[in-house]
Order: structure tokens, then C-alpha cells, then sequence
């Protein structure tokens, strides 16, 4: 037998038991009855026990305009505010991690995410009041002579408050790579004669890679995901392909056509974030190249 | 660093980040005392909205339900998290890895799914939406956070008095209450701060579970911020902020850095680093 080589089991080990179990029951078998239910006919909440296959779901599904269109302007949404948050990030990270000095650098840190213990919604709420007609911001702007319209209730409000929401992670996750360059790597390659842009490109770039994935992966996937920021501030126009998932859960009931939408969903998002890491360990190894 | 003028651009920006995060939190915090209740101007100082909250206002319970909701959710998670995280360090590194891929699937995936997944599951199961649900439902969102902050504590822990206690003749409970516990405890409390605020703030979650007739502080929120401007809830955001603040000064004073907050983002991806 092949256990005789390996280690002997330690009894250790069945202390993980009970979240084995609950990682079981709670995720892998929930997202499997999506898949499952993608193919059902029937309403579960209507108290039919057991309904029966059709595919009626899927053939909807490819034919629906709505939801095409609803799932290009979720992952349009989810790539413009990952985009605002790295070009917001980055910089303040590099601030933190460089700039700073080393000794107040936790303290900044606990300054950027201290919004994220506050709730998501509070953060919303705290954002429309701000830029709602006759709130703070247009206010402020009317008295130094510009006149603006509230983006309250349009597609830029919603792609404001996500960013809003989300860049605290890009800027945790940017900070935890920037920090472990080691300052004496950046000076050695601009002594040896690389410009600014070469060192950048070069060196701070590829090792910022893993923390810029990570960012990436927590604030895209989400955003993607995201239903009721558009169903707050988005206005009338707002619905994205969450939405429309909420919609067959909380409205019309539609749970087989929901799970066919909601199954769709996660494989799209699985296969970009997938696409996103081969491209990043890519770019890692052509970049990397050419210093070895 | 590179040249000084860089240097000071890369500050610039990050004050205005910092002015983009902050100014609204700023501008709740100023209208709470604000008795115009539309808009910032005239400002006159009050503080009606405070006595409201603490009154009439509907908040006020649900806040404490959403309290006692999280504290529960909050102490399982402890528990099972802290066994968990135990028996982990008896894995071989390839199940560990395989066990912590798993592990991370209720942070990567989007909450709406999450939510949307176990409604099917426990309306299949009969329990449907119910404090039981949302119990459970909660649970599994918050586990993998308390997991990871506690593997965080063993990873950076002293092994070896635990092998000298065993030696010496202690039996397992008495090594891993007197040795192990007391090593880990602070990974332990800061998970379970994790676990309470993520908890106690979850919205998507708790939309799709809650039993109808009950409210928490989440969903109560959104609710009513669809009906505009919420004098009351100026009032309670900002002492939800005020407790933010004493949290955070905890958590650092604890030892925890930002990043070790989040074991997920930066462990993970140092680790990969090495």
C-alpha cells in the first residue's frame, strides 16, 4: 500500500472536521444544486418536492438580450472601477510604502481601511448624501461659481460607489507588495544606469504583481457581482446582471432561470480571473526575463 | 527614494484618497448635528437626531438584534474556527493547500451567489428563510476569516514548549489549554472581531435568509435609505464610525497590522512570493 510511505495519519487532523462538513453542506453543495437547478422546470418555493428536467432555462437564457447585455455592462462596470481603484491605489500605496516614514506607516494603513469596518451601506448612504442635489459637494461647487448636475441616480453614481467601496482592498493588497521591495534593489538598478521608467517597468512592476492580482481578484469579482449599489444610486437605467439575478429571487421566482443566470455568471468570472493570472504570470516571466 | 519631487506627487495622491474616503464619512458625521434636515445649509447645531435614535426610531432595535445576531454567529465561528485551524496544522502541505483553496471559496465568491445558493438550498432543505438559515448562512462567510487569522498566529508561533509540555508527561487538552490557547489567543480575538463586524455588516446575506417580519441593521438600512435622506441614520453612522475608530486603535494596539487583517490578500500572496 502507498499510505506505508507517507507520514501516518495525524489524529490532529479531524479537528477540521466540523468545517469540512460546513464548507461541504454550505458551499460546494449549494453551488452544485445551482448548477443542478439551472435544468429544473418547477418552483421549489411553490412547495413542488421535486421538479422536473428541462432545459427551458438555458435556451432562455442564450436567447435573452437583456441578460447579454446586462452581464457585458457588469463586467464593462467591474473593469472601469478595478481600473479607478489601481490608478487611484497605486500611488497612495507607493506613498505609504515608501514615502512614508516606516514608523507611521501602520498607522496610514489603519487610516485607509478603516472604512471597511464601517458597514458597505453606510459608506452609500454617506456617498449620496454627498453628491445628492443640494448636498455638500454641489453646494460647495455652486459657491465657487460652478453650476454641475447630481450624478445621483445615473451609471457614473454606481461606478462611484463601488469604487468608492472597493479601493480600500486595492490599496491593502498594492501596499503588501510595494512594502516587501527592498529599497536597496530600486537604488542598485538606477545606479547601474536603468532609467526611472526601466526600473519601474522592470523591477517595481513585476514584484507589485502579485498584490495587484489579488486586488484585482477582490474587487472585480464582487463589482461584477454587485446588485444593490446599481439598485440604490443607479437610477432607472441602472440594473446590471446582478439585478436581474436579484430579480428572479426577490420578485417573479424564477429560481431555475435565476440559477441558470447566476451559474453563467460564475463562469464567466471564473474564466476571466483565470485568463487574468495566466496573462499576470506571463507578463511576470517576459518582464523577469530580461533582468536574470 | 527616487527624486524628491516624485516623492511628493505620490503624497499629494494619497491625501486625496484619503479626502475622497473621508470627506463623506466627515459630511455624515457634520449632519448629524445639523437640525436643516435637507442638505448641509444653514447649518444649526443640534443634537435632536441623537435623542430621536435613542427614542422613536426603529434602528435602535434592529441594531441590537443585528448586535446579538452577529455576537452568536461570531462565537461559532470562534470555535469551529479555532478546531479548525488546529487540526489544519496536522495537514501534509499538499492537503493544507488543497484545503485552504476550498477554505477561501465564501470570500471569492460574490456574496449574491453565496446568498442566492444557500436560499435554494435551504428552501429544498424546508427551513427556507429563517433565523436558522441566516445563522448558518453568516457562519459560512465569516469561518474562513477567523481560519485564516488564527493559521496566521500558529504560523508565526514557538512550537516547541507544546513538544517539551507532551514530553514533561501533559496530556493533549491540558498542553493545548495552557501552551497552545494563550499563543493563539490574539489571533483568536482578532478573528473574532473580523467575524462580528463582517457579520454584523453583511447585507447580501442576510437579505436572502432573513425570516420575514425581522429586520437587522442591514437590511433595515437599505430599506430606508430608498426613501432618501434619514436624519436618525446620520446620527447612528456616525457613532458606527466613532466605535469603527476604537476598534481599529484596538486591533493595531493588539499587533495587528492591516495587512495581517486580511490574511487572505497579503498571506496568500507572500507566501507565493517566497
Amino acid at each position: 500500500m502507498k499510505t506505508h510511505t507517507k507520514k501516518p495519519f495525524n489524529p490532529v487532523a479531524l479537528w477540521t472536521s466540523p468545517s469540512i462538513v460546513m464548507l461541504l453542506c454550505l458551499t460546494i453543495v449549494p453551488l452544485l444544486m445551482l448548477l443542478v437547478f439551472s435544468f429544473m422546470d418547477r418552483n421549489i418555493f411553490a412547495g413542488q418536492p421535486w421538479p422536473g428536467w428541462t432545459l427551458d432555462n438555458i435556451i432562455r437564457m442564450v436567447g435573452s438580450d437583456t441578460f447579454w447585455r446586462l452581464l457585458g455592462k457588469s463586467l464593462l462596470t467591474a473593469a472601469e472601477v478595478t481600473l479607478l481603484c489601481i490608478v487611484a491605489a497605486y500611488p497612495a500605496a507607493w506613498a505609504i510604502a515608501k514615502v512614508v516614514k516606516p514608523q507611521n506607516r501602520s498607522i496610514f494603513m489603519m487610516v485607509v481601511i478603516l472604512p471597511f469596518f464601517t458597514s458597505q451601506l453606510l459608506l452609500i448612504y454617506a456617498m449620496m448624501n454627498l453628491i445628492q442635489s443640494g448636498g455638500l459637494l454641489l453646494t460647495m461647487l455652486e459657491a465657487i461659481g460652478i453650476q454641475g448636475e447630481t450624478w445621483l441616480y445615473t451609471n457614473k453614481a454606481t461606478i462611484l460607489v463601488l469604487t468608492y467601496e472597493y479601493l480600500p482592498y486595492m490599496i491593502l493588497c498594492l501596499y503588501s507588495s510595494l512594502e516587501g521591495i527592498e529599497d536597496n534593489l530600486i537604488y542598485a538598478s538606477l545606479i547601474l544606469g536603468a532609467s526611472k521608467g526601466k526600473t519601474f517597468t522592470n523591477i517595481v512592476f513585476p514584484m507589485s504583481l502579485p498584490g495587484l492580482l489579488s486586488g484585482i481578484l477582490l474587487v472585480f469579482v464582487p463589482v461584477a457581482g454587485s446588485f444593490m449599489e446599481p439598485g440604490l444610486v443607479g437610477g432607472a437605467n441602472g440594473a446590471m446582471v446582478g439585478s436581474m439575478i436579484d430579480t428572479q429571487y426577490s420578485g417573479s421566482l424564477n429560481m431555475g432561470y435565476g440559477a441558470a443566470l447566476s451559474c453563467t455568471l460564475l463562469i464567466v468570472l471564473s474564466v476571466i480571473m483565470g485568463l487574468t493570472r495566466l496573462a499576470a504570470a506571463r507578463a511576470e516571466k517576459t518582464i523577469g526575463g530580461d533582468m536574470e | 527614494m527616487k527624486s524628491k519631487g516624485f516623492n511628493t506627487v505620490m503624497m499629494v495622491c494619497l491625501w486625496i484618497v484619503l479626502a475622497f474616503m473621508y470627506i463623506p464619512i466627515i459630511a455624515i458625521i457634520g449632519m448629524s448635528f445639523n437640525a436643516t434636515p435637507y442638505g448641509m445649509f444653514p447649518y444649526v447645531f443640534t443634537t435632536d437626531w441623537y435623542v430621536t435614535l435613542f427614542t422613536t426610531s426603529n434602528l435602535l432595535p434592529a441594531c441590537w438584534y443585528s448586535l446579538k445576531f452577529a455576537f452568536c454567529v461570531t462565537l461559532a465561528a470562534v470555535v469551529i474556527g479555532t478546531m479548525t485551524s488546529f487540526g489544519l496544522q496536522a495537514y501534509a502541505p499538499k492537503w493544507a493547500n488543497r484545503f485552504n483553496f476550498v477554505l477561501q471559496l465564501p470570500i471569492i465568491i460574490p456574496w449574491l451567489v453565496t446568498g442566492i445558493s444557500l436560499l435554494l438550498l435551504f428552501s429544498f432543505l424546508g427551513s427556507g428563510r429563517s433565523e436558522f438559515s441566516m445563522f448558518l448562512g453568516n457562519l459560512i462567510v465569516v469561518l474562513p476569516y477567523v481560519v485564516l487569522l488564527v493559521n496566521g498566529r500558529f504560523l508565526s508561533m514557538d512550537r516547541n514548549p507544546e513538544s517539551a509540555a507532551r514530553l514533561l508527561g501533559a496530556k493533549p487538552a491540558r498542553v493545548f489549554f495552557d501552551i497552545t490557547l494563550p499563543a493563539i489567543a490574539p489571533g483568536i480575538l482578532a478573528g473574532g472581531i473580523m467575524a462580528m463586524i463582517m457579520c454584523f455588516n453583511n447585507f447580501v446575506v442576510q437579505y436572502y435568509l432573513i425570516p420575514i417580519g425581522v429586520q437587522t441593521l442591514p437590511t433595515l438600512v437599505f430599506t430606508r435609505i430608498r426613501s432618501g435622506y434619514q436624519a436618525d441614520l446620520n446620527a447612528l453612522s456616525a457613532i458606527i464610525v466613532l466605535v469603527s475608530v476604537v476598534i481599529v486603535i484596538a486591533l493595531s494596539k493588539l499587533g495587528f497590522s492591516a495587512g495581517g487583517l486580511f490574511g487572505m490578500s497579503s498571506g496568500s500572496t507572500s507566501k507565493k512570493g517566497e
